[in-house]
């Protein structure tokens, strides 16, 4: 790539922006584009796909590059920050549903929500940088999916900029819709490779009234996991999460495998669930506020410095046999069948990498769930397949409905399952 | 009425097509007498009719794929049908001679409890999913009221809801997996028991599809834990803008009931003349709360819903004391449509959504309109949704009557759109609302859902003629909406 070329690119689309929102990356967005692009409006970014499609110039959301930062081979050439449309499109408080634009982060609209006692319940790590158009373009979730579900459940509308520069919208702001195929469901997890999410509507839930957190040590995996789920059949947990000793030393707990169990609902009703606890011997219960702090610590965990991190979904009850055969550190969503599974430090060779991510693709494969990679040192990733590959019928699907959307490939290409 | 099953081409090769088919199914799975067709000739809407050529009961997946695949060769379009309870005219073949029905498909494969998943065939009837876990104290959320019959795949087709969605969501919010058979005969799987998509959502895309995806033949179902206990409470009111005003306070109170269902005046009389439930003659509105949920928190969460129903002014609020009252109370929510019958000869049943905080405007709206059309309309619906079905009530006789249903139908739903609502809450496009669909969506909107549909069916042959209006491709509605159970 010669800055001849990145000029003559950056000068075409300077057109068509305002200049100055034409720039080169800076910090944690080199490596996700090599010249970055603010858009105004929705108009100014069909603009720019025009563009981009006419001069076959790859182009990727910057809310998703910067998710698959972490994972891809190179940068794309033009990432696409939402940065100036951020804002509340409307937000009716007595109706629970709000819609924004794709840029704002989901800490501020919580923050915005929060005035009203209400939330929209998807709690990914570090909600502060993480743009409504990430959130949903590579389907996040947190502890919380257990009990509000996630993205795919409480999307019901958005607009987003598909092929031709089309302004394209599904879905509304009413919170039961069936006019009109989801468009919602294709775009949530798409990562940026159908087109580009500018607006979003979502169903909100109320912030419960009292939340506490119960922890309860255990020695062996299996038992924590066993536990968690004989809890979640007694009481309609919030979340629950078994972590593995790495990061249970976090909450200082070094050495066991830490239950996380948290209930929410009146006083009369937490007293209640407190008790459906006392089965697990040594648990003990957090108060509000360190509850709350400790919920944003689990929510926020950092796997890194690891050299592979990735994510693995089966069947809930299948998740513990799973997730110990594999060997690694892990922070289980243990009811939910969700886990995210890392190997610290470094592989003395990448061949190591590929064997380690192999062994747990087969063991993912034989709970009938699948894995995909979250993180990996830039030195591996070229080794590695970041995605599963789906059954071959429905990979056909999937390469047909991106040949539909996006004709010209320009869209995040090459970094989605069977390198879409 | 013209035959909108058959085309000519088609139409000459039926025989040989039958006998290819029986060599698939079994003799027993192919119908082709007009008299036994004529069952399958419309769905819950019975506007327009019209008989398959030929009906097939597939009994497996391989069934389903090989008679897709011969029809396929043939270029010929199929119409996939459930239980035939939908409302919107899904399963009406138009210009689709084949209907393939997966009634026969009936059977739950397996209950996994530790997983909380069921899977079953498509042809499974809904109550029997909870039915089949309820002994060990779970339930499947999606209740619509035609529960008792319709299919999992019809609700998989429909994405259906139903009372006690307002906390447990849709079909599409527990459906984790299908088995789909695509037109032409191939068998795909989408999702699976995982609770995280590998790949495009492509599931989700085909959950409120209407069948135009292909014919789902299997499907993994997420089921829930039976709540501890609930409480149901009847909340009276003079007149329908203090109910509503008590319905956007009660959510934004931050309480979430199961369900939150409203009846105005005309089906108060009705339901009470039929019932006997005790709801007072002159009561204007009336809500049916339910909340479920813990024990130690439902008495204390029960009043406040009657303090805050109070303060909005609610004349009465009275808590079902037992099973029995609970009974009664839903009874008259759930056959408040055959009560409405004792009042006139027709009735037609609207689906159309608006923001929460909009009910009282659309019920004004609506009011305005029963008196400009001349025409009694009652309300008996999901409040907690913003989900209406008014229902208008008319004469079948007087041809002008029938007009002014229609047009007040249709003016109900142009009303739900500007207030930035939507065309259908649970009852699907299907052929009723498809020339409503451009007051929803431009034209962009529907190319681009267009292409959508053609990833799964590039020949078209999937229920065609459904969903996106096409030139010339709509059925004319020339009678109103009739009965519907919700």
């Amino acid at each position: 790539m010669t800055d001849a070329h990145l000029d003559k690119v950056e000068n075409a689309i300077r057109g068509l922006l305002d200049a100055e929102h034409v720039r080169r990356p800076r910090g944690r967005e080199a490596p996700a584009a090599r010249i970055i692009a603010e858009p105004r409006d929705s108009d100014q970014m069909a603009a720019l796909v025009r563009q981009c499609e006419s001069e076959r110039t790859a182009l990727a959301p910057l809310g998703a590059a910067r998710t698959l930062g972490e994972i891809r081979r190179a940068p794309a050439m033009i990432g696409v920050s939402l940065a100036r449309m951020d804002r509340i499109v409307t937000y009716e408080p007595e109706d629970m549903t709000v819609i924004a634009e794709a840029g704002m982060t989901l800490g501020a609209l919580n923050r915005r929500l929060a005035e009203h006692g209400q939330r929209l319940p998807l709690d990914p790590s570090n909600p502060g940088a993480t743009t409504l158009g990430a959130l949903i373009g590579a389907a996040q979730a947190g502890p919380l999916r257990l009990s509000e579900g996630t993205a795919r459940d409480l999307l019901i509308g958005l607009r987003f900029v598909g092929h031709e520069g089309r302004l394209v919208h599904g879905g509304g702001r009413v919170v039961k819709n069936v006019a009109g195929y989801d468009l919602m469901k294709v775009m949530t997890g798409s990562f940026g490779t159908l087109g580009i999410i500018t607006e979003v509507a979502f169903k909100l839930r109320p912030i419960p009234e009292g939340y506490t957190i119960g922890l309860a040590p255990f020695a062996r995996a299996s038992d924590a996991f066993g536990a968690a789920l004989r809890l979640y059949d007694a009481i309609p947990l919030v979340h629950v999460e078994v972590l593995s000793p790495a990061l249970a030393a976090r909450f200082g707990h070094p050495d066991v495998f830490l239950l996380m169990a948290a209930v929410a609902g009146s006083a009369g009703e937490l007293e209640y669930q407190r008790r459906c606890f006392s089965g697990l011997g040594g648990a003990f219960f957090l108060d509000s506020v360190r509850a709350v702090e400790t919920y944003e610590q689990l929510r926020d965990l950092e796997f890194a410095p690891a050299a592979i991190v990735a994510q693995l979904a089966t069947a809930p009850a299948e998740l513990a046999r799973c997730v110990e055969g594999m060997g690694a550190e892990f922070r289980a969503h243990a009811a939910s069948g969700v886990a995210q599974i890392f190997i610290g430090g470094e592989f003395d060779r990448p061949a190591q990498a590929v064997e380690t991510l192999a062994r747990w693709r087969g063991a993912a494969h034989a709970a009938r769930g699948h894995l995909r990679l979250l993180a990996a040192a830039p030195a591996l990733r070229s080794e590695l397949d970041f995605f599963d590959q789906p059954p071959p019928g429905a990979l056909k699907l999937m390469r047909r409905l991106k040949a539909a959307f996006d004709p010209a490939g320009i869209f995040n290409p090459g970094c989605f399952v069977g390198g879409i | 009425m013209e035959n909108l099953a058959a085309d000519s081409q088609s139409a000459a090769e039926l025989p040989a097509l039958a006998a290819e088919l029986a060599e698939i199914v079994g003799a027993d799975g192919v119908v082709s007498h007009l008299s036994e067709l004529a069952v399958y000739e419309c769905d819950g809407w019975t506007i327009a009719k019209s008989a398959p050529d030929l009906l097939v009961l597939p009994r497996t997946t391989a069934h389903v794929s090989g008679v897709l695949a011969a029809l396929e060769r043939r270029g010929i379009a199929f119409v996939p049908r459930g239980a035939g309870t939908g409302l919107s005219g899904g399963c009406l073949p138009v210009n689709a001679p084949v209907t393939v029905c997966t009634s026969r498909m009936n059977h739950i494969v397996a209950c996994d409890l530790a997983n909380r998943r069921v899977e079953v065939e498509s042809g499974v009837v809904n109550i029997n999913v909870t039915n089949a876990v309820k002994a060990a104290g779970y339930f499947y959320a999606p209740d619509p009221s035609s529960q008792a019959a319709c299919t999992i795949g019809g609700n998989i087709a429909e994405n259906s809801g139903g009372p006690h969605t307002l906390k447990y969501g849709v079909t599409t919010n527990h459906v984790l997996g299908v088995e789909l058979v695509l037109a032409g005969g191939e068998v795909v799987e989408l999702g699976g028991p995982a609770d995280e998509r590998l790949g495009y959502d492509l599931l989700g895309a085909v959950v409120g599809a209407e069948g135009t995806a292909g014919i789902v033949t299997r499907a993994t179902l997420r089921i829930l834990r039976e709540p501890q206990s609930h409480r149901t409470l009847l909340a009276i009111f003079a007149d329908v803008e203090r109910a509503t005003a008590a319905v956007s306070a009660i959510i934004a109170a931050g309480i979430i009931p199961g369900a939150i269902e409203m009846m105005d005046q005309l089906i108060i009389r009705a339901v009470e003349a039929a019932f006997k439930v005790g709801f007072p003659a002159d009561a204007g509105a009336v809500l049916i709360v339910e909340i479920d949920g813990l024990e130690a928190g439902l008495g204390e969460r029960a009043e406040r819903i009657a303090r805050i129903a109070t303060e909005a002014g609610a004349v009465e609020v009275k808590l079902a004391r037992d099973e029995g009252e609970r009974a009664l109370l839903w009874k008259a929510r759930k056959r408040a449509f055959g009560a409405v019958g004792r009042l006139a000869p027709n009735y037609a049943t609207q689906d159309g959504v608006v923001p929460r905080t909009r009910l009282p405007d659309i019920l004004r709206v609506i009011t305005m309109l029963s008196r400009h059309y001349n025409l009694a309309i009652g309300n008996v619906f999901h409040a907690g949704d913003g989900n209406i079905h008014p229902i208008v009530l008319y004469d079948e006789r007087d041809p002008d009557q029938v007009r002014r249903a229609i047009e007040v139908g249709r003016e109900i739903l142009k009303a739900c759109v500007e207030m930035g609502g939507s065309l259908t809450g649970e009852h699907g496009i299907g052929v009723e609302k498809q020339q409503e669909m451009p007051l929803l969506f431009a034209p962009e909107d529907l190319i681009v859902m267009s292409e959508l549909r053609r990833v799964f069916d590039p020949t078209g042959h999937a229920n065609p003629n459904k969903v996106i209006p096409q030139p010339g491709g709509c059925v004319e509605v020339a009678a109103p909406r009739r009965q519907a159970p919700l």
